[in-house]
């Protein structure tokens, strides 16, 4: 017994190093104190005053988008994404507009999500930003 | 005979899977640190620290497990990883969370939750037969 928590304890105390070479190695590129940049974020009341420069990403299921979404909002979540990505491209990408990514709430990762991977994936030049509270702030205000 | 050659072959693919594990998560700890800030057990930096050690204590377990260095402390330590995976996977469904449990990279987004319980049981059972062994019986 006092053999199996020693080599334990080894291990737990060797796996220790190697994580500290990559986190100081990767320091500068590790999101240290939050998930999401708070800059990458957009409340409902400055988004609305972008008006028509504007283009909505819905990132829930098709099934919330269909029961309700913002309007103008296109549908593109993971689901299908690279079908639903070329279609986006194709019919409603404007290089010129914001794109603002929402989810159901606050809670939801969706929206951030799919706003990476229009950044690193497509690579979009658009400013792109999260909606704070999702769908739900925006049926509030 | 037979039963040594099953029961190293055991180790040694239950160590590769975990080696395995690890290091698609090594390739991307943020990734990694997503996954488990989504079952919304951690704060974010808690799970970034996590991110970055985890996948070198899976490694470092299945490399043990391959080489039978450290074997009886790696069959512990794995059994224990396994134990809070599924315990915080089951957790997470009963809340209503849809997660990813990342634990292969990429590859986890194909598995959904009950192929990931089938999974994990088949891992604890291949585990408590390697306990059931002495480390330096075959």
């Amino acid at each position: 017994m006092k053999a199996l928590f020693r080599q334990s304890a080894v291990l737990v105390a060797l796996a220790l190093l190697p994580a500290a070479v990559e986190a100081l190695y990767l320091r500068d590129k590790v999101p240290w104190n939050a998930r999401v940049a708070e800059s990458d974020f957009v409340d409902v009341e400055t988004a609305r005053s972008w008006g028509a420069n504007v283009t909505w990403i819905d990132a829930r299921p098709a099934d919330e988008f269909e029961r309700g979404h913002i309007p103008g909002a296109v549908s593109l979540n993971e689901d299908g994404w690279n079908e639903g990505l070329a279609k986006f491209l194709g019919n409603e990408w404007l290089p010129e507009k914001k794109i603002v990514v929402y989810c159901s709430a606050a809670t939801c990762n969706l929206a951030e999500d799919v706003a990476r991977r229009l950044r690193k994936e497509a690579k979009l030049p658009n400013e792109i930003r999260i909606l704070k509270g999702g769908w739900e702030a925006w049926q509030q205000k | 005979m037979a039963a040594k050659v099953a029961w190293r072959s055991l180790a040694i693919l239950i160590g590769g899977l975990f080696v395995y594990a690890g290091v698609v998560k090594v390739i991307d700890p943020v990734a990694f640190a997503r996954d488990i800030d989504n079952y919304k057990i951690l704060p974010w930096q808690p799970s970034v620290w996590l991110a970055f050690y985890l996948p070198w204590l899976e490694i470092l377990s299945g490399l043990a497990l391959i080489t039978r260095v450290l074997f009886r402390g790696a069959v512990f330590i794995v059994t224990g990883l396994m134990i809070v995976f599924v315990v915080t996977s089951i957790v997470a469904k009963a809340r209503g969370l849809d997660v990813s449990c990342g634990c292969f990279g990429h590859a986890s987004q194909y598995l959904n939750f009950t192929w990931h319980l089938v999974l994990d049981v088949l891992l604890l059972g291949g585990l408590l037969l390697l306990w059931k062994r002495p480390a330096r019986a075959p």
